[in-house]
């Protein structure tokens, strides 16, 4: 597969992260309402440790191995999405006269859901843990997914390195979507109505007028960057590539992803005597090394410093890019006005 | 999803344009994403509080609201290393429009044809449903009086637009009582109130950015203030501590610098604990202490009182209070109309004696007697067994908050919801008011934030200047008030409470409790507060005899036609089964007026289905200073069904009041004090004697712009074009001039520096912020000095105490019930409970169990999650009574018992205004029991 001229990137600071889901929702009215796309949530927001969407969707495997060999790993079944709810409003408004009071519920148990795990946290109180991680596709520089697809059906656009799903009749003929077999993170979707496999788009359509991506542009907690990679006066670049605080989810997956985390800060432990315990942090760092590789030790101290240096009013060009005062600076260059932008 | 392919009845007679096919599909007219007719700016007309409001662009095409986008079009502030307010928005307003065409919209005016609740409906013409409305307007203002017609408003009444301007100005024509809604919420801020004399006090969330510390405190941003959480991570990185104080590790815990994980309901005994190592180790600022707060003002030794004019001489003041001043030696007078020291030195320490008729009496500063209180009663040591945490956290939290240049706090709406959220709150202050962390950029305490646009629409929403021109020439009090230095702030809160007293106004909260069975429910369970002393209905009875409480209907009489409008009163009671078991059988009308079906609705006699935000024109009346922003909605497409806008209905419901009140014969009717009123000319009432017609509902939202003082002056259609002006004042509005401070565009709202640098004295009887409450009722109680107590075991003697807060995925109940949003959740409601009392009972996250206590009992999905306090569970609020099993709606179950303090009255700051004073609902720390369903 040709190289990307250009590198589109996406920079998440978790420690600004609510959990809010405005991407989730800004991507699915815009993207994911139509038929067979009910289960799909391009983008979404999962309390982290926590199993997940698809379900389990970090142990089913997929990406290359050591030897850069591609791997399958499995395919997401229906209920690892949780079933799509649809709810009984009319027999609860206006049921009167079959006997019980109908209460309303998914007409069938989804079993899971895009954010089931929401604010369940692991560890033991009060040295309990938790942060919300937003994830869409990787748009990675060794795609997986279109290393998998036999057809040639998936491609990664040379202009800005969006993956995407060029060919779709090649797609629909498709028996069996090795895609998403491929795809470690589980970012390929089924529709069984058009029997076609989709994907975010990366808001190509808005981002060829320069307008934000959807995800990017609504998010109320300004934690979502976007920018080309190699543009080095963008944010993206000096936070993933000069300052390198911005880091890859599960690297070990071998397909280069160009979405990239600030990790998650966390209030200190506490110890028998209720006192801070400042000797480890209250998340586990293995477990933070287990999604963003042993680097992260060095950039969560780095940005403890950064602060420590705006406590003491001295300058600190990494916060200020972090704080974005500005909210434009998150855009990169997609700084139009989708209703201005036709 | 079912729920976008939905039939468009009556869209294409109005728009001609999109067919009323069975098969609409969302889906399918979003396809193409650039495929639009016209983009207008827009939000959503509902109270998100602390959140309100979002200005969105929202698109439209072939008279079908396609979807919406942030705007995003929010001036920076001046200081280029502030953050901006952009984009703003939240994951609801997003998908808004998804409402618009889902089943829980109210298409046509409907009838109850079984019994209520009962779901059995007749669709009958608007013109049928007037009637009837009208005909019970007619019999109960000629039977029982007007007092009987009531609202169980929302807050949307309250604060929006024409959705409150229709229904309030009916209700002030027919001389029927406003409602207070906020202490029935739980939103109320008594504990400010008592404090500070008003609760109306916000900074804006650029604000926090300055701060050396953010105590978030009593809320849970991280839910509630989704489009400001930003300036808290960005202060973050700034070098802001940020400080979480709460049982459970919530998701504002998550993104702080410290977590303070304290026992619920316990929070009072922390703050005075960190205020006693405050003054122990002198880190308090003695300067702020000595002007604005009462710890100078002497007390009489003997009896706990402060020394007053009438202590020296028959017929002396009651308000006139004293300090020992220090440069003179001498006793001096405070001063009354200004806080501003002039000099003198109030001594905070010591012992001194003073002669009066009754001989020497022996008078001590306020903070000695304090200082001492603190000493012996809240120590770390002593605080650490009330709280749950170690001594030498709570020491180490005061010497931070003492030393830092300056912190806020974030406490939205939780305190009110405490049964003994007043102490907490006085507590909470005083910690703010010894370090002075009052009145400066970056060190502000904030309570309710409201910001109003200082307008005459809407009924009893008055300008304030004009309150206050007419008021100096025609009211005889005026010059006495001016002579005692009243503040204009004071002589609107003087006409506010007279609003009560006269029964214009009336608690919502309080007509629950009287008449609506909780108060008999309370009285029946005196162990639910084993520290009362007398019958709680005895405190009642002498809170009226006395006049400190006002209600209509009063004691004597029953509500009978009541409206359910801008809210969702059955959802939000406590004690609901109560309410509907013993309130609902006085109605003899029970109208509900929304734009979807809600638990309200589906109770009452007669649905009005009310248009949705995006299909009418209005200005935010009400907006918050959290976001200095003015907003407003332009139409974008037409009403859907047989929906309208409430100024319409309520235009029409005038016309047919006149119209069946002429053929029945009934010229007028008397009100409680047997004053006549016509029927006749109801509507020229309404209708501001015929400025705007019932279509002209966009000239009440562009004179309720333009007729503001304190808001950018642009004209109508620049604003339509923006969606968006700048705040320039709080206005003279009652519900935003307690903010006490001046507001330049592009700085941040910076409250109270009309007291701290203008030395504009508090509204409160000692004129200022004031700690000692010698109120007889507070003395009886043992409230008079701050002290902790204990959350009582309201419910019953049960392990397990709820709790809860406003939700991340609906503002009240308006989303509760969305498809998408749904989806994003486990589909319905969902309480979390700790690991360990999970286990203990054998429930696992996912299962069905049975919460009850001694007032009901409902089912509900277990999360089981580490982050819960062990014996805390937590469900957050705004689930509707039908989403739980058999309707057993979970706030059944919160006893919600009357605190008699909230009964007090007649003293000075202590009177029924708007926002508080009066009894509230209380829900924080109900006892439950949980076990698994069917096990």
């Amino acid at each position: 597969m040709a190289e990307a001229k250009k590198q589109i990137a996406f920079v998440v600071d978790l420690n600004k992260c609510m959990g809010c889901h405005t991407c989730s929702i800004a991507c699915k009215t815009l993207w994911t309402n139509d038929k067979g796309m009910d289960h799909m949530w391009w983008m979404k927001v999962n309390t982290m440790p926590g199993r997940g969407y698809p379900r389990d969707w970090e142990t089913m495997g997929g990406g290359y191995d050591g030897a850069g060999n591609l791997n399958l790993g499995k395919q997401p079944k229906t209920e690892d999405y949780g079933k799509a709810m649809e709810f009984n409003y009319e027999e609860v408004f206006f049921g009167g006269g079959n006997g019980k009071r109908a209460h309303l519920a998914p007409r069938e148990s989804p079993g899971w859901g895009p954010n089931w795990d929401e604010d369940i946290a692991s560890g033991e109180y009060p040295n309990t843990y938790f942060f919300y991680m937003p994830r869409l596709c990787n748009h990675c520089s060794s795609p997986a997914c279109a290393q998998a697809c036999p057809y040639g059906a998936i491609q990664k656009r040379e202009e800005d390195g969006v993956v995407f799903i060029a060919d779709q009749e090649k797609c629909e003929s498709c028996p069996e979507p090795l895609c998403m077999k491929g795809c470690p993170y589980k970012e390929i979707y089924r529709n069984p109505v058009r029997n076609v496999a989709q994907k975010c788009n990366g808001c190509l359509p808005r981002m060829e007028r320069e307008v934000a991506p959807a995800c990017v542009r609504q998010c109320p907690g300004r934690c979502i960057w976007v920018g080309f990679l190699d543009d080095p006066d963008s944010p993206v670049h000096k936070l993933v590539e000069e300052w390198k605080v911005a880091l890859p989810l599960h690297s070990e997956f071998g397909t280069k992803p160009n979405v990239f985390y600030i990790p998650p800060l966390s209030p200190p432990r506490l110890n028998n005597e209720g006192d801070i315990d400042a000797t480890q942090p209250r998340l586990p760092v293995e477990y933070l090394r287990s999604l963003f590789g042993p680097e992260v030790d060095g950039v969560l101290s780095r940005l403890k410093g950064e602060i420590e240096k705006k406590r003491k009013k001295e300058e600190s060009k990494i916060m200020d890019v972090l704080i974005a005062a500005r909210w434009q600076e998150l855009l990169g260059p997609f700084v139009k006005d989708p209703s201005e932008a036709r | 999803m079912t729920d976008l392919r939905l039939k468009l009845e009556g869209l294409a007679a109005k728009e001609g344009r999109l067919s009323d096919t069975p098969d609409f599909s969302l889906g399918a007219v979003r396809q193409n994403i650039w495929d639009w007719d016209r983009v207008v700016k827009g939000s959503h007309l509902t109270n998100c509080w602390y959140q309100t409001a979002c200005n969105y662009n929202i698109y439209v095409k072939d008279g079908v609201v396609l979807r919406e986008e942030q705007a995003a079009n929010y001036p920076p502030q001046n200081d280029p290393l502030a953050p901006d307010f952009n984009p703003r928005g939240c994951q609801k307003g997003s998908c808004y429009v998804h409402r618009i065409y889902d089943p829980t919209r109210i298409k046509y005016p409907m009838k109850r044809v079984g019994e209520r609740g009962q779901g059995k409906w007749k669709r009958i013409s608007w013109d049928e449903a007037l009637t009837e409305v009208a005909d019970a307007i007619i019999d109960t203002a000629t039977k029982e009086g007007p007092s009987a017609i009531v609202q169980g408003g929302g807050t949307r009444v309250m604060n929006i637009g024409s959705e409150g301007t229709g229904p309030t100005a009916f209700f002030v024509g027919l001389g029927a009582p406003l409602s207070n809604v906020t202490a029935d919420n739980g939103d109320d801020h008594q504990g400010v109130a008592i404090t500070l004399g008003k609760v109306i006090v916000g900074d804006s969330a650029d604000n926090w950015f300055y701060s050396d510390m953010i105590l978030i405190w009593g809320g849970n941003p991280a839910y509630t203030n989704i489009p400001n959480h930003h300036f808290i991570a960005e202060a973050r990185y700034n070098g802001t501590k940020v400080v979480t104080i709460s049982p459970d590790y919530s998701p504002s815990a998550v993104h702080a610098d410290q977590w303070v994980p304290v026992n619920i309901g316990s929070d009072a005994a922390l703050a005075l604990s960190m205020s006693q190592v405050i003054i122990k180790e002198k880190l308090f600022k003695e300067d702020f202490v000595r002007e604005q707060t009462d710890l100078p003002l002497l007390v009489v030794e003997s009896t706990g009182r402060f020394l007053r004019e009438k202590d020296f001489k028959a017929g002396g003041r009651e308000d006139t209070f004293y300090f020992w001043d220090l440069s003179s030696g001498k006793l001096t007078e405070a001063p009354r109309k200004s806080l501003a020291l002039n000099g003198t030195i109030p001594a905070l320490q010591g012992s001194y004696k003073v002669e009066t008729p009754q001989g020497s009496v022996t008078v001590k500063p306020f903070m000695e007697i304090l200082s001492a209180h603190l000493d012996r009663n809240y120590t770390p040591e002593q605080a650490g067994q009330i709280t749950g945490l170690s001594s030498r956290m709570i020491e180490q939290l005061a010497r931070e908050v003492a030393t830092a240049k300056g912190v806020v706090n974030i406490s939205t709406a939780n305190w009110g919801k405490c049964y003994h959220g007043d102490l907490i709150e006085r507590a909470i202050l005083m910690v703010f008011a010894l370090c002075g962390h009052m009145g400066r950029k970056g060190a502000t305490f904030s309570a309710f934030p409201m910001m109003g646009l200082d307008t005459s629409l809407g009924g009893l929403e008055k300008r304030g200047d004009q309150i206050i021109l007419s008021a100096a020439g025609g009211d005889p009090r005026f010059a006495q008030w001016r002579e005692e230095g009243f503040t204009d702030e004071m002589i609107l809160y003087e006409y506010v409470h007279q609003a009560f007293s006269s029964g214009g106004v009336t608690p919502t909260s309080l007509m629950y409790y009287i008449h609506g069975g909780i108060l008999d429910l309370c009285a029946k369970h005196p162990e639910w507060d084993p520290d009362i002393k007398r019958p709680i209905k005895e405190y009642v009875r002498e809170a009226f005899d006395k006049k400190w409480q006002f209600l209509s209907p009063g004691l004597d009489k029953e509500p009978k036609v009541m409206f359910a409008l801008g809210g969702n009163f059955l959802r939000r009671a406590r004690c609901t089964n109560t309410l509907i078991e013993t309130f609902l059988p006085k109605l003899r009308l029970l109208v509900s007026i929304d734009w979807r079906w809600n638990s309200s609705a589906l109770y009452a006699d007669l649905v009005l289905p009310a248009c949705s935000w995006y299909e009418k024109t209005s200005t935010f009346l009400m907006g918050m200073p959290v976001q200095p922003f003015v907003h407003m909605v332009n139409q974008a497409t037409e009403p859907l069904y047989d929906s309208m806008g409430e100024w319409k209905m309520f235009c029409l419901l005038a016309r047919k009041v006149e119209e069946r009140a002429s053929e029945r014969g009934i010229p007028s009717y008397k009100d409680a004090n047997g004053v006549e009123h016509r029927f006749a000319g109801l509507e020229e009432k309404v209708t501001f004697g015929g400025l705007y017609s019932e279509d002209d509902e966009e000239g009440i939202a562009r004179d309720a712009f333009l007729n503001a003082s304190n808001v950018e002056q642009i004209d109508w259609e620049e604003f339509k074009e923006r969606g968006i002006a700048r705040y320039t004042g709080v206005g003279t509005g009652m519900r935003s001039i307690g903010t006490t401070c001046d507001i330049v565009p592009g700085e941040p709202v910076v409250p109270l520096t009309w007291h701290t640098e203008r030395k504009d004295p508090y509204p409160t009887l000692t004129r200022r912020i004031q700690f000692l409450i010698d109120h007889e009722l507070f003395r009886e109680l043992g409230e008079d000095l701050p002290v902790h107590k204990d959350p009582p075991p309201a419910g019953g003697d049960y392990p397990l105490k709820l709790t809860g807060g406003h939700a991340r995925w609906s503002i009240h109940s308006d989303q509760v019930d969305e498809t998408l949003l749904l989806q994003l959740q486990r589909g319905g409601p969902l309480m979390f409970m700790s690991a360990k009392d999970a286990l203990s009972r054998e429930i696992r996250d996912g299962d069905t169990v049975e919460v009850s206590n001694d007032v009901a009992s409902f089912q509900v999905q277990a999360g089981v999650s580490p982050a819960v306090r062990p014996g805390q569970v937590i469900i957050y609020h705004a689930w509707e009574n039908y989403q739980f099993e058999g309707w057993r709606h979970f706030k059944s179950v919160m006893a919600s018992p009357m605190n008699p303090v909230e009964l007090a009255g007649d003293y000075f700051q202590i009177r029924p205004i708007t926002m508080s004073n009066y009894p509230g609902f209380s829900d924080r720390g109900t006892r439950v029991e949980v076990r698994r369903a069917g096990a």
